[in-house]
């Protein structure tokens, strides 16, 4: 059984995926959060998940335990959940730019030998379409690894990986279907401007990419190859790449795909040293730490350190 | 008179040179180069003695008289400038005979030209080399006029293969030859230069930059053409992740440079258009 501490966008699309390929039947999988005016939520229920509002159900209750929370929260939920933690537990966190290594290091307060993993997927999960890939942990077995690729081959393309490339991966399929929606946005406006209703547009846009994408995917040829191939001498294709060329497209999406990847790791950064801004944490999370943790205080320098709070357990 | 009966035989083939420039020195040195022709069966003229004397070394006759090159050759190559081939032209015409095969090297004269101002049975062909030519690693691509056939092509192409890669076009690419690859010789100077003048930036000494650039491009190049594979095929392999070429590639990408030399491209091929309109 497999569990989401979480119930956003990526425990939304990795639940759909999972039960859309029937390996995984709704009941077996649980999610929490706290928030339950979140719209995913209720497309949770709907699928047959079981919804709680507590963190710890959701651990005892599932073997694959998914951390599908943001970044900056990840500590709060390790503390949380940590005591319940136990050997059979395999925890997958897929939050852009948390180290395996932060999180052992959590965990091992609780739990000797904690099994993590760390994975980066994206959200074309939910059309079972995903990128993933994932990196073993110290005392995670091949097996464990082996599952998680199960689970995760069921919704897309997954592999294992060393963890110092997570961060790229971050930056290419992490946001590539947001460069690739911006793309279709821009393609589709294109198509308006020359005449197209804008369903059509769109339709025909993001059609264009899958067919290109799946071109590429079953073919040996190296993209190039397969753009001469549409390329006609002094056609209409030509012309159109050569304003991509004189507008820097290519370098454009280097740009993007490395600013992604240099801010994953300036995020992880930001989180070894244990520093967060407040912002980064919503609202309601924000006064539950202060509820909680009265000793952690929000700094005038507006950077709150979140292990000032030592915890009493051993 | 009658006229002589047309030699295909490349040895005993008479080929003469109106015009005795680079370029066309550049083909006679690939014609040699091939052992087709002897030396002896080229005669070509200029007005001066200046190009001719390179000419007398190769073992080539020489002449300063244009209709004794067409009295005493099968196969004519035209290689004036521009601007002196109408003079040229009416000049010979009377000795041209359907035994003459004529060929074009002057920029920017078009077939249509070249055939109006012969007698209209002429075996007439257009060929746009380039500068390396003259050391036998140029392209060239040619294109027949209304009675140059297969022989005379077969022929042309036999001959020139010599001199680098020699490829029969439709006119209408001869424009482009020359923003690709007529020009296109300037273009690699100056990327080599520039690659140099990095190296020195960084600390090499210019002459050792400047031949390790040429070898670079040559080398580049080589493998282009030897394994035939795609350029971006090719640019991938080089490119370890993370690694230097594909930091400087974003340089390049960041530059634009792909979609500066399609318009480079694109500016000598439309020039070359607007002057062979002249």
């Amino acid at each position: 059984s497999v569990g989401f501490i979480g119930a956003g966008q990526l425990a939304f699309a990795l639940a759909r995926g999972f039960t859309a390929a029937g390996v995984l039947a709704a009941h077996k999988i649980t999610a929490s959060s706290p928030d339950t005016d979140l719209p995913t939520v209720s497309g949770l229920r709907k699928m047959g998940v079981n919804f709680t509002v507590s963190n710890k159900d959701t651990v005892k209750s599932s073997d694959v335990l998914f951390l599908a929370v943001k970044p900056p929260i990840i500590p709060f939920i390790l503390e949380e959940v940590g005591p319940d933690i136990e050997a059979r537990h395999i925890v997958v966190s897929c939050a852009a730019g948390v180290t395996i290594s932060s999180i052992e290091k959590k965990l091992s307060t609780f739990c000797p030998t904690p099994k993590v993993i760390r994975c980066m997927t994206n959200t074309p999960v939910i059309v079972r379409e995903g990128a993933t890939v994932y990196a073993t942990g110290t005392h995670a077995d091949v097996e464990d690894g082996k599952l998680l690729e199960q689970l995760m081959a069921s919704v897309g393309f997954c592999t294992e990986v060393e963890e110092d490339l997570i961060d790229a991966v971050t930056g290419l399929s992490g946001s590539g279907p947001a460069y690739a929606f911006t793309a279709l946005d821009a393609l589709a406006d294109g198509g308006v401007k020359m005449g197209l209703p804008r369903r059509l547009a769109v339709r025909l846009g993001a059609q264009a990419l899958l067919g290109a994408a799946k071109m590429l995917l079953e073919s040996e040829q190296h993209p190039g190859q397969l753009k001469d191939n549409v390329c006609s001498p002094g056609g209409a294709t030509i012309h159109a790449l050569h304003f991509l060329e004189s507008g820097g497209f290519r370098s454009l999406l280097i740009n993007a795909v490395e600013a992604s990847c240099i801010r994953t790791r300036e995020l992880q950064h930001l989180a070894d040293q244990e520093k967060i801004s407040p912002a980064a944490i919503k609202k309601t999370l924000l006064d539950k730490v202060k509820l909680e943790s009265p000793s952690l205080s929000v700094a005038s320098a507006s950077k709150v350190s979140l292990f000032t709070n030592k915890s009493k357990k051993n | 008179g009658a006229w002589p009966r047309a030699a295909m035989e490349a040895s005993e083939l008479w080929v003469g040179f109106v015009g005795a420039g680079r370029m066309a020195g550049g083909l006679v040195r690939g014609l040699l180069q091939a052992g087709k022709v002897p030396a002896s069966n080229i005669l070509a003229s200029a007005p001066s003695d200046k190009n001719l004397d390179a000419w007398r070394e190769l073992g080539c006759r020489t002449t300063h008289c244009n209709l004794e090159v067409v009295h005493r050759s099968t196969l004519v190559f035209l290689a004036t400038k521009p601007h002196i081939l109408p003079g040229v032209l009416e000049e010979i015409r009377p000795a041209v005979g359907p035994h003459h095969i004529v060929v074009s090297l002057v920029a920017g004269v078009t077939i249509q030209t070249l055939q109006r101002l012969l007698p209209p049975w002429t075996k007439v062909l257009r060929i746009m080399p380039n500068l390396p030519c003259v050391v036998q690693a140029g392209a060239m691509v040619f294109s027949r006029g209304s009675n140059a056939g297969d022989e005379e092509a077969a022929l042309l192409k036999s001959l020139l293969s010599s001199c680098g890669l020699c490829e029969e076009v439709p006119e209408s690419y001869i424009d482009i030859h020359t923003g690709l690859s007529g020009s296109g010789v300037a273009y690699v100077y100056l990327f080599a230069e520039a690659l140099a003048e990095g190296a020195v930036k960084m600390g090499m000494p210019g002459a050792l930059a400047s031949r390790i650039a040429a070898q670079t491009l040559l080398g580049a190049a080589k493998m282009l053409l030897e394994t035939g594979e795609h350029p971006a095929k090719l640019r991938g392999d080089v490119c370890t992740p993370g690694g230097t070429t594909i930091y400087a590639l974003h340089q390049l990408e960041k530059g634009a440079l792909r979609a500066t030399v399609m318009n480079a491209v694109e500016a000598a091929t439309n020039r070359a258009c607007d002057m062979a309109k002249d």
